[in-house]
């Protein structure tokens, strides 16, 4: 019997539909079935051949945070290409992927030692690709003169791996600290939407803001704190009579009535307090983020009283006495930044955490949510991971907000054993600061 | 974009809604999927007012929730009318031959219909305005999941009441607190930004009748430029504007000039810091400038055109 070949009926629509909502949560959209059966709904409705109605109908069914519209848009824009464009793509990304390929293989020939490619990870071989020719001549020579020094061993390939990698990751590291970011391009241009730089502003790295944007940055952290503090103002909770009758208040308001019940009073909800510690990092590497976080942390306390705040270095002082003060933002911190001893100081956490534990025991209770602002590069690694071990029963929750890329911790013993104790976050603009602690206090 | 969706268009427009042909679209399609909108943006920028037009171009009847701190079932749903059961028993207890019953005292005239289950009995189709909803609490939020998904309600001594005309429901939100997502889930969303400036002179010749076309345009831009100044702590939305140019049309003002401006300032900034501000970092002579610098780019403009 002949084999019938069946030509399947592809549909391209729900395909290149499908991968376009993949795309949209791998980017942290939140898109659920409910949504997708909304959007194919209102295609329905929508004529699909106008490039503008299709895009509007998909972002209003798909994309519910205003934040998200930027992600939405640029996915959108690459991937729902013009006709006749699609070809030009391919071509230009299959260029990429030579050009990709090219460069690993030119990575693996320049780092050899005795004849073998010296034994790194992709991404290694992409920083080393990254860098400049001046840097890469450099570690050619160092890896060169290696090879050739006296009594060099076969066996020294790994040490000297170990070297190429630290060197890189080192490279790797001052490249990101010294880059400006993306926003130094955008930012100026960006004038004439006020929301988009606002936005733009929320995403950029704290480190890269520059100082001619910094009242727009804390104008967003004064958002930020208002919203934060309406969020905690209003927390309450349903005590086991709320909703009940007050018999006691009822009869005392009916009394005009002649002791008839007329207007009926039920016990109200019950508003349950919560304290916030704050422990800034003020030490040298951690100055930009600390400033604005006190900037964050001055708007906060002016509706919010059950705050309290530590800055520390290598010693721990109290600053809630200040803040309470109710002074202004720029007093506070002349305050600190001027006045503190701590300030721009080397980071031991674990001496803060002893101080905080000995001088102000009352601070720490049940209700008490501790968020420590730092980069964890502390000294006396041992002793920090010993405090936080105690202080974790202490208190309600910990949450440790780390500028630090996440591709970085790993590489920091001391956020490797911390990070198991406490709830660590990667906060590094003012949009995951946002979203960290609106979702977590 | 289809005839149905022009129609729309042309209908706003009648009704003095300015507004661009996504936020149509988004409109439309709420209103095709019997989808509840929730509309998010700065305050002043038209989200009630988009219900309130909504209303008038179905030609329905605008019910209005009005969101705050403590809002519970009985203030949005129904209530009981406690007092007048409590005077049915008394006048029942005079007249002793009568015997009331339980049923008697918990039937439809007892109850008192608060807006989700009027919106949800409406005779026809009603618009349910759910006003700033970020301001209710979490609990409430969810109470509302029941009630937009199904749009039915149950009530233990009546059982359950399903809509007679699903209502067109519009949310409202000032982003005060972030909005769960089982709610927004529920919801098609739009975002309303401030207007460009060729859309706000549209806004305001349509809104403020007899302003010269030469003033739309200065406030128009002044008030675009003051949204720029990253300082200010409330930017002036597009109620703040409106109020401005109605003031200045009853002063009979054809132009602006920096003096003008720094006089009447306050009817568009609100807080005293933000007038210093502009007291301090715009002025009258920083008024001038951008008027006189919009005034030769428009002539220019109007000459190439």
């Amino acid at each position: 019997m002949p084999v019938q070949i069946v030509k399947e009926k592809r549909n391209y629509f729900d395909q290149n539909f499908a991968l376009f909502v993949n795309l949209l949560r791998r980017e942290g959209l939140p898109v659920s079935t409910t949504e997708i059966f909304d959007a194919l709904q209102a295609l329905e409705w929508t004529d699909i051949t106008s490039k503008s109605d299709f895009k509007s109908a998909l972002r209003a069914t798909l994309v519910k945070n205003r934040r998200d519209h930027q992600t939405f848009d640029l996915l959108f824009d690459h991937f729902f290409l013009p006709s006749g464009n699609h070809e030009n793509k391919v071509r230009e990304l299959s260029g990429y992927k030579k050009q990709f390929e090219d460069k690993l293989k030119q990575a693996n020939l320049d780092l050899q030692f005795k004849g073998e490619p010296l034994r790194l990870e992709l991404r290694e071989l992409e920083q080393y690709s990254a860098l400049t020719a001046e840097q890469r001549e450099r570690l050619q020579s160092f890896v060169r003169k290696t090879e050739n020094g006296v009594n060099v061993e076969p066996q020294f390939k790994p040490i000297l791996e170990t070297i190429v990698k630290s060197h890189l990751r080192y490279c790797r590291q001052q490249e990101e600290f010294t880059s400006s970011g993306a926003y130094s391009a955008v930012g100026s241009e960006a004038g004439s939407g006020t929301g988009k730089k606002d936005l733009d502003l929320c995403e950029l790295d704290i480190r890269t803001i520059k100082e001619a944007d910094f009242p727009a940055a804390e104008q967003q952290l004064q958002q930020l704190s208002r919203k934060l503090a309406f969020k905690i103002l209003r927390r309450k909770s349903y005590g086991f009579r709320y909703g009940k009758i007050d018999l006691r208040r009822s009869l005392r308001d009916n009394m005009c009535y002649g002791g008839v019940i007329f207007r009926l009073k039920h016990r109200p909800k019950r508003r349950t307090k919560q304290q916030i510690l704050l422990l800034c990092d003020v030490s040298a590497s951690m100055k930009r983020y600390s400033t604005f976080v006190i900037h964050f942390l001055h708007g906060l306390r002016q509706i919010v009283r059950e705050l309290s705040c530590f800055s520390f270095s290598d010693t721990l002082e109290n600053l809630t006495p200040e803040l309470k003060g109710r002074v202004g933002l720029n007093h506070l911190l002349e305050r600190i930044v001027r006045q503190s001893k701590n300030w721009g100081g080397g980071t031991n956490l674990g001496f803060a955490l002893e101080d905080l534990e000995k001088r102000f025991p009352d601070y720490l209770n049940v209700k008490t949510t501790i968020v420590v602002v730092s980069d964890a590069k502390t000294i006396k690694i041992d002793q920090a991971v010993r405090e936080f071990e105690m202080i974790k029963d202490k208190v309600k929750r910990i949450i440790w907000l780390n500028p630090l890329p996440v591709s970085h911790w790993a590489d920091f013993r001391s956020i490797r054993e911390i990070s198991g104790l406490v709830e660590m976050w990667p906060c590094s603009t003012i949009s995951q600061l946002e979203e960290v602690l609106s979702g977590r206090l | 974009m289809n005839d149905d969706i022009k129609e729309l268009k042309k209908k706003f427009d009648q009704a003095g809604y300015i507004c661009d042909d996504s936020t149509i679209l988004t409109v439309y399609l709420a209103l095709a999927l019997h989808k509840p909108l929730l509309i998010e943006g700065a305050p002043g920028v038209g989200k009630t007012e988009m219900g309130k037009v909504l209303a008038e171009v179905l030609k329905t009847e605008l019910i209005r929730l009005q969101c705050y701190e403590g809002l519970d079932e009985t203030k949005a749903l129904y209530e009981w009318n406690y007092q007048r059961q409590l005077l049915r028993i008394q006048m029942n207890r005079n007249l002793e031959k009568e015997q009331i019953k339980e049923e008697d005292l918990f039937s439809e005239q007892y109850l008192l219909e608060r807006p989700l289950l009027k919106a949800i009995q409406a005779e026809k189709q009603a618009v349910l305005l759910i006003d700033e909803v970020d301001k209710c609490d979490p609990e409430f939020e969810a109470f509302l999941f029941e009630v937009l998904s199904d749009f039915q309600v149950s009530i233990p001594e009546l059982g359950t009441i399903k809509a007679r005309n699903i209502p067109v429901v519009v949310l409202t939100s000032n982003n005060e607190r972030e909005l769960s997502d089982g709610l927004k889930r529920r919801c098609l969303y739009l975002y309303l930004d401030f207007p460009e400036i060729k859309k706000e002179i549209q806004i305001i010749k349509v809104k403020v009748p007899g302003v010269a076309d030469r003033l739309a345009w200065e406030i128009a831009t002044v008030i675009h430029e003051l949204r720029q100044q990253a300082n200010l702590r409330k930017k002036p939305s597009i109620a703040e504007t409106l109020d401005w140019a109605k003031a200045l049309v009853t002063m009979n003002c054809t132009q602006l000039d920096g003096t003008l401006v720094a006089d009447t300032m306050n009817l568009v900034l609100k807080t005293r810091a933000d007038q210093m501000l502009f007291i301090n970092e715009v002025g009258t002579e920083g008024i001038a400038c951008i008027l006189r610098q919009e005034r030769s780019e428009g002539e220019t403009c109007r000459c190439k055109s």
